[in-house]
């Protein structure tokens, strides 16, 4: 009887504004104030009940989310070669393969 | 490194040590190839085969101490890059948020409860008992066996492997219960109460005291000082307990609140739903810590005393210490205030990083509420350098701790069991895979906490530099030969 239902009720976060800084965007719902607009836009499709407005602008944030998220996945692969390649060869020169 | 290490037998020749010795005597043979094989098991593999089939035309090749270092947090660093490929929140709460209900009638629990209650109150007293009169030989004095390999290595591991059952088995919570009931005073009734602003920094006090003393005092060899210091804690424990009510337990007692820590990562939980099954790691991600003050410091505090214990078995250590003492610094005093300046660093260090992740995941979320959100994520680190650091130990003391338990007054002569030379690969995996661990806990933790994905990866940048700077650190002295700490 095992299952994944359970909802971990996580607390809104405390925040702070600092005093030189004017929030760019707060959620209508919980007043979470936010960096930019795309934050708030997501949150207020993830955290809350969105209008059919809110909801087409959560859409678009995730639209543009995907495309960064895909330029960030194409480094993180690359570095991850990087790094594959550099401790083999590391290795190889360490441990006295003749090959470096 | 020299074939010399490598031929050490980490549990060679135990029974004839202290235990304070046998401590860390799993830790002397981590020099050699240990991490190749996980990052690169056929090229490892090849070099050994050609040094095995060639007979020593060709010399076996060994990993340098600062390779395996390294290769440790480059392991960390790619597994977080391998972690933000998951970026689906709700298959990740899938695998984090499940769990199989075990049944726990609450008649049976109850009955169970206060049968493993009043057997660890028999215990303690005979652990005192066995200390004050028994045999001075450490390896067949049933009070060292137990607190040491039994206490303080093999329950701790249940703790994080299997479930946190302390507050069960916690002798003192009987002691007080039945003292309190000797006053007349009903269970809930509590004379007084701990401030509220001191939150839960004096278990960090406590847990940084309790360390020292272990460190500084012959408790891990001499069982009359042991029998004296337990006498000492218990009436210190019961007092507090009838004074402060639970509260003692859960704020200021260093043992209860470890054992409670460790035990968030195990996969036995226990919730308003009762006793269930999870993958192990993943109750960490129901909740941040709590918003009392000393909370994260204790997270800290847990995974810095580990380190501490094993640091000043290093030689690294004694060479450092030795001129500092002999300009006549006293030894104590180094001890102390490396203890505490250590404590300070890695808090430093931590607050440092939450503070950066305010600026990574351009965030107006409290620099504080980064902290105690991601501090469940550093749990699991510690708990994998416990394992790496005793499980070790245990195993070779566990034939002696079997033999003085069947016969505590007159212990046959035993043998330490000597553990196969895989073992300190194993104990290399042990902190990895805490680390690994960490990073997925932290990675779920930045999907709870900041909303779309590239803000949560992004939030994770400064929190994988400080666990690269602890896997580091953690091997470093994982692979030190070990060296009696000097001067104490």
């Amino acid at each position: 009887m095992s299952h994944t239902d359970h909802a971990a009720s996580f607390p809104e976060p405390a925040t702070r504004v600092p005093e030189d800084d004017d929030p760019v965007a707060a959620c209508p719902y919980c007043d979470r104030p936010f960096q930019g607009e795309h934050a708030r836009d997501l949150h207020v499709g993830e955290a809350h009940d969105p209008t059919p407005e809110e909801r087409d602008r959560y859409e678009a944030a995730l639209d543009v989310e995907r495309d960064d998220l895909w330029l960030f996945h194409a480094r993180a692969v690359i570095g991850l070669g990087v790094t594959y390649t550099a401790t083999v060869i590391l290795y190889m020169a360490v441990l006295g393969s003749g090959i470096v | 490194m020299t074939d010399g290490d490598e031929k050490r037998d980490p549990s060679a020749g135990v029974v004839d040590r202290t235990l304070s010795s046998v401590r860390r005597a799993g830790r002397q043979t981590g020099r050699h190839a240990g991490l190749a094989t996980l990052a690169l098991v056929a090229l490892t593999g090849t070099a050994r085969a050609h040094s095995g089939s060639l007979g020593g035309a060709v010399t076996s090749a060994t990993v340098p101490t600062w390779l395996t270092v390294l290769t440790g947090g480059v392991v960390v660093g790619a597994s977080f890059l391998f972690t933000t490929l998951l970026t689906d929140h709700e298959a990740m709460r899938a695998v984090n948020w499940w769990r199989a209900g075990l049944p726990s009638p609450p008649g049976v629990w109850r009955v169970v409860r206060g049968g493993v209650g009043a057997l660890a109150v028999v215990a303690l007293a005979a652990v005192v008992a066995i200390g004050l009169v028994g045999p001075t030989t450490p390896t067949r004095n049933l009070a060292l066996l137990v607190v040491w390999a039994g206490w303080w290595a093999g329950y701790t591991i249940s703790t994080y492997l299997v479930g946190n059952t302390w507050p069960a088995v916690n002798p003192w919570r009987a002691l007080a219960a039945g003292v309190g009931r000797v006053l007349g005073r009903a269970r809930s009734e509590v004379r007084s109460s701990l401030p509220e602003r001191w939150g839960v920094w004096p278990s960090v006090v406590g847990l940084l005291a309790l360390v020292y003393v272990e460190v500084v005092s012959p408790i891990g060899q001499n069982p009359r000082l042991l029998a004296a210091v337990i006498v000492g804690y218990s009436v210190v424990t019961v007092a507090g307990a009838v004074r402060y009510g639970a509260a003692w337990f859960d704020r200021v007692d260093p043992v209860s609140r470890v054992f409670a820590a460790y035990g968030r990562v195990a996969p036995l939980q226990r919730d308003e739903d009762g006793l269930s099954l999870r993958v192990p790691g993943t109750a960490l991600t129901d909740e941040p810590l709590g918003e009392r003050p000393g909370e994260t410091a204790f997270v800290v505090a847990l995974l810095w005393v580990t380190t501490y214990d094993g640091l000043v078995a290093t030689p690294t250590w004694a060479n450092a210490v030795e001129p500092v003492v002999s300009v006549g610094v006293p030894a104590l005093l180094v001890y102390v205030l490396v203890l505490v300046a250590g404590f300070g660093l890695f808090l430093g260090v931590y607050r440092l990083a939450s503070r950066r992740v305010r600026d990574s995941a351009e965030t107006y979320v409290t620099a504080t509420e980064i902290e105690r959100w991601f501090a469940p994520a550093l749990l699991p680190i510690a708990a994998g350098y416990h394992l790496a650091h005793f499980l070790g130990y245990f195993l070779a003391l566990s034939p002696a701790l079997a033999a003085v338990v069947a016969n505590p007054l007159a212990p046959p002569e035993t043998v330490a069991l000597v553990l196969p030379s895989w073992f300190s690969t194993f104990r290399l995996l042990c902190v990895l895979g805490g680390h690994v661990l960490a990073v997925w806990v932290a990675h779920s933790l930045a999907f709870e906490l900041f909303p779309g994905v590239l803000a949560a990866i992004r939030s994770q940048f400064p929190s994988v530099v400080v666990m690269i700077f602890y896997t580091m650190t953690s091997l470093w002295v994982i692979t030190q030969p070990y060296v009696p700490p000097p001067f104490v």
